[in-house]
């Protein structure tokens, strides 16, 4: 339930960003929505088990999903190579973001 | 390489390799004729059970000859043709040209020969539009008819090998089940047949032929006599034994066939340039082998072969004796090449011999071949008015054919001559036409030595045998008497040929094909674009919400229909709430400033929040990753944000409205989605699986960092390369805006800049001696090359801020270094397995006891440090680039800004 809400509030801000004018706000909105991505995948695995995947720190059982964490922890960086160049982009041309508001 | 040496010669060594290609296919005549065949098979793609299969029977045989006989021929012409200098490129596509024709006439397998049938089309679009810019629009239209009909030949091959379950040519076509007149095969008929009609250039496709006349001459030679336009005749007889009692086929390609020989030979008759006679005498030639194979009788199809041959010979030896014309004399108009039997002598004669046998006339091999035909015409099944309508239109094509053919003869002997400066060319240069128009005669004369090969390849089409004797006297027959109306109407023709082009002149054609074509082209072009214009709106807000709105839309209709899933068991915990409530806070701040330092600062505040639920979900990984991350998303949002104003600009209360209404629409459903489509199930057995095997295979105990370097490494090198291809997009664009002075008014003050400048001195060993110790500890702990890399990183990202705004970068360019080792290092680690004979990125261990220290070495490490690498790459091509070359923004722009 709360990894929904969590979702929910991310997907909300991201897509309200996403729809303004100019690049920075987009690129923000982007990494709203990653961030919110990245949640569903984590909950993908169930939310249930929260023992970190080190192997002999604790009951194997209670162990989280190491797979989806995987996914996310590569998901990451990528966004991160994705978003540096967004950004670049919002300042390499002139457009909404490049002009100040009267 | 040969070329660098040899230059335009390169030609005779190419002709040599053609023959002696041709020699070898000629030596397997004797058996091939006599119905051996001769077949060979590699494995290609097993699971839809396609290979390279090749396959030489007599009608393979046939056209295999021909191609490489007239290879051979136009290559020899092209040392001569060409002037003196590199012509690598039209070499290897001419030679390529030849092989993929070869191909296509070998494949027994239909996917491959769909492969060689688009090769040939490539070859001959590069080598039409390779000449000159001119071209460009012709080589256009040869590709798009053609490529159309690879495409129906594609979908009909498909068809029919679906229908009777087997990817080989010769065994779909020996199915009794291929030819059934049921709905899927008629319809692979019908595609077959307009393949062919594209390739062979037969109405109404036939327009792309007489414009690719743009192409050089040697090309022209080969694309009209041998390679590209014969292919679809191939096609047609290779069909023919499977399709021939289908009166569909026989109907069609009859009467297409005919037309297209009349109209054909009709425009041929009206061109006065000698390249555009050819070209449309071509396409009335190929109209005519159309129809024979549309008759499809062992008589027909000998007929049809032995026409092939003849074809070949005439056509290759005009289109070369044209080029040399041209060459000498600098006119192709066929008006003004009057008397050159006075000053070329052997060029007017070779043009002479054949021209003749392209009208027709006895001893050459062009009369010995429409004996044939007409023989085929008299003796074709069908009704009697079908039979005497074919007769009709072959006597009519052919007493044309006669008329141009003739013009062709007394333009080259009759007449004045006028231009007496003119001088034979080299016999160099003479030798390969000289050589198809003897061909043409001898062959003529001793036409029955041609049998063999001509009954092995009508033998092969026609499907059952049949006895071919080539002669030159028939005897008393209805063939001679078609011959000798054929002869006076064509004479008459010629004789009356002022008022003949009087009228010719004045007949135009109701719609032009090249026209028709062309605004075809332009519709479908336009139509695309504005299909495009739907979404290609430059900014998201324009077709963003028709996705959007349609998602939120799914959702309510599936809670409103489908909602049966029970909720899933409770699994939340009491601190996810204050997590959850920090996140609406920090996002709704991120929404809601219109400071743009303030947005990134609470878009960053939202990301730390993700981090501390990472570590709340037990993710250890993934919170000191998500950390990092945020960390230089600041940096570099505050590095970029130097350069743009610092508010964003006012958003109307109706796009606020609007897009906060879609924003939570879009929220909801996400997050009923999850909530809905999450926490039903146990732990998946492949976590169970990596749980367990992570100690014993890897040796190491963080299950997550195993699966990146270890379990799944080829995703991971996958996921780096994108990493270094933003990286390097990020370098391209950086080096195409120019270094802008910072902004005036920057709020860095020497001293804030003196106290991060002691930090950077401290901190920046620190940082790396951390990172180095991270991306070792990835097996046991939390970090390995992601986290290590971003820590490293941060130490660059302190450095840049320490340093004052100056535009110099902070760093000496080493980033794409970074990168290219990285991936190098990552890569070789994968390929060090290939060493030790185990599978690609397999890990290789080894123990060492260093000291006392137990280390565990692993190549999945070394593969680790390569990740790092990138990582680090990354990070510092968003510095060194962003900061270094700022936009340059006009002065206005600066000027207006507030100093708030």
């Amino acid at each position: 339930m709360s990894a929904a809400v969590a979702v929910a509030v991310l997907v909300a801000g991201g897509v309200f960003l996403l729809l303004q004018r100019g690049l920075v706000r987009v690129t923000l909105g982007f990494v709203l929505l990653s961030n919110a991505a990245n949640l569903v995948l984590v909950a993908s695995g169930g939310m249930s088990r929260r023992v970190a995947p080190l192997i002999g720190t604790g009951p194997t059982e209670d162990m989280a999903d190491p797979l989806p964490q995987a996914f996310v922890l590569t998901a990451i960086v990528i966004s991160f190579g994705i978003t540096v160049y967004l950004f670049s982009l919002a300042r390499s041309g002139r457009d909404d973001d490049t002009e100040d508001d009267p | 390489m040969l070329h660098r040496r040899l230059g335009r010669d390169t030609g005779w060594v190419l002709a040599v390799g053609f023959l002696v290609l041709a020699a070898m296919f000629a030596a397997t005549a004797p058996a091939v004729v006599h119905g051996e065949v001769i077949e060979a098979a590699w494995p290609w793609l097993p699971s839809i059970d396609a290979s390279l299969r090749l396959r030489l029977d007599g009608l393979s045989l046939l056209f295999a000859l021909v191609i490489l006989g007239v290879g051979a021929l136009v290559m020899a012409y092209c040392a001569r043709y060409l002037g003196r200098g590199s012509h690598v490129w039209l070499y290897t596509l001419m030679t390529l040209f030849g092989l993929s024709m070869l191909l296509l006439v070998l494949a027994d397998d239909v996917l491959l020969l769909f492969a060689a049938w688009e090769l040939t089309t490539l070859c001959s679009f590069l080598l039409i539009g390779g000449t000159h810019a001119r071209a460009a629009p012709a080589a256009m239209r040869a590709l798009f008819t053609t490529a159309l009909g690879g495409l129906a030949l594609l979908a009909g091959l498909v068809l029919l090998s679906v229908h009777t379950g087997t990817t080989r040519l010769s065994a779909i076509l020996s199915d009794p089940t291929a030819a059934d007149g049921s709905a899927v095969t008629t319809t692979a008929l019908v595609l077959v047949i307009a393949a062919a009609a594209t390739k062979s250039a037969q109405l109404p496709f036939h327009f792309w032929l007489p414009d690719a006349m743009v192409a050089a001459t040697p090309v022209s030679a080969y694309l009209h006599a041998a390679a590209m336009v014969k292919a679809g005749i191939y096609l047609l007889m290779r069909f023919s034994d499977a399709y021939g009692d289908d009166p569909l086929w026989s109907g069609t390609l009859i009467a297409l066939g005919l037309v297209t020989a009349i109209v054909g030979a009709v425009l041929a008759l009206k061109q006065h340039d000698l390249k555009a006679l050819l070209a449309y005498s071509t396409i009335s030639q190929l109209g005519l082998l159309v129809a024979l194979t549309g008759v499809g009788t062992a008589v027909a199809l000998a007929a049809a072969a032995v026409h092939v041959l003849a074809h070949a010979l005439f056509k290759a030896t005009l289109f070369m004796l044209v080029g040399i014309i041209d060459h000498q004399v600098g006119s192709r108009d066929i008006r003004e090449l009057t008397g050159l039997r006075r000053v070329m002598p052997v060029t007017a004669a070779l043009t002479g011999l054949s021209a003749l046998s392209l009208a027709g006339i006895p001893p050459l091999l062009g009369y010995v071949s429409k004996e044939e035909m007409y023989k085929a015409f008299v003796e074709s099944p069908g009704p009697g008015w079908a039979v005497a309508a074919g007769i009709a239109g072959v006597v009519a094509a052919a007493a044309l054919t006669f008329a141009y053919g003739f013009r062709i003869f007394v333009g080259a002997f009759g007449g004045t001559t006028e231009q007496w400066r003119l001088r034979e060319p080299s016999p160099a240069f003479l030798a390969p036409a000289a050589v198809a128009a003897a061909a043409g005669l001898v062959l003529g004369v001793a036409a029955s030595s041609l049998s063999p090969l001509i009954e092995g390849a009508a033998v092969t089409a026609s499907g059952h045998g049949t006895e071919t004797h080539l002669k030159l006297w028939p005897g008393l027959s209805p063939e001679l008497g078609m011959t000798l109306a054929t002869f006076a109407i064509g004479a008459a023709l010629f004789l009356g040929r002022d008022p003949v082009d009087r009228f010719l002149q004045r007949l135009r054609a109701p719609v032009e094909g090249r026209t028709a074509f062309d605004r075809s082209r332009d519709a479908a072009v336009s139509a695309g674009s504005r299909i495009a214009a739907l979404t290609e709106r430059g900014r998201p807000v324009r077709h963003l919400p028709v996705p959007l709105l349609a998602l939120v839309a799914i959702a309510a209709a599936y809670a409103v229909t489908g909602a049966d899933v029970s909720p899933p068991p409770e699994s939340s915990r009491g601190a996810d709430w204050i997590l959850v409530a920090v996140l609406a806070v920090t996002v709704a701040a991120a929404v809601s400033r219109r400071s743009r330092l303030g947005a990134v600062v609470a878009v960053g505040l939202s990301g730390f929040t993700v981090a501390m639920w990472y570590l709340n979900a037990g993710a250890p990984d993934l919170a000191v990753t998500q950390a990092l991350f945020e960390i230089m998303i600041v940096v570099v949002a505050v590095i970029v944000l130097r350069a743009l104003p610092r508010r964003f600009h006012r958003v109307g209360r109706g796009r606020v409205a609007g897009s906060a209404a879609l924003a939570v629409g879009v929220g909801v459903a996400a997050g009923a989605a999850v909530y809905q489509l999450t926490g039903h199930r146990d732990r998946s057995a492949v976590a169970d699986y990596l749980l367990e095997h992570t100690k014993p295979e890897t040796g190491g105990v963080n299950a997550v960092n195993a699966i990146l370097v270890d379990f799944r490494a080829l995703d991971t090198l996958g996921e780096i390369t994108v990493l270094a291809a933003a990286a390097l997009g990020v370098i391209a664009l950086g080096d195409r805006t120019r270094p802008r002075s910072p902004r005036a008014g920057e709020p860095d003050t020497a001293d804030t800049l003196l106290v991060l400048d002691a930090l950077r001195r401290v901190l920046m060993p620190v940082f790396a001696v951390v990172s180095i110790f991270l991306l070792l500890r990835g097996h046991y702990g939390p970090g390995g090359g992601f986290i290590g890399g971003l820590v490293a990183g941060g130490a660059l990202a302190l450095a840049r801020l320490a340093q004052p705004p100056t535009g110099e970068p902070a760093l000496p360019p080493v980033e794409r270094r970074l990168l290219s080792s990285g991936l190098i290092v990552a890569v070789g680690a994968g390929l060090s397995a290939l060493a030790a004979a185990e599978p690609f990125l397999k890990p290789l261990h080894a123990a060492l006891d260093v000291a006392g220290l137990h280390l565990s070495l692993s190549t999945s490490l070394v593969f680790d440090l390569g990740v790092y690498l990138i990582v680090l790459g990354v990070v510092a091509a968003a510095l060194n680039r962003l900061a270094h070359h700022e936009v340059d923004l006009p002065e206005r722009d600066r000027a207006v800004e507030p100093a708030r």
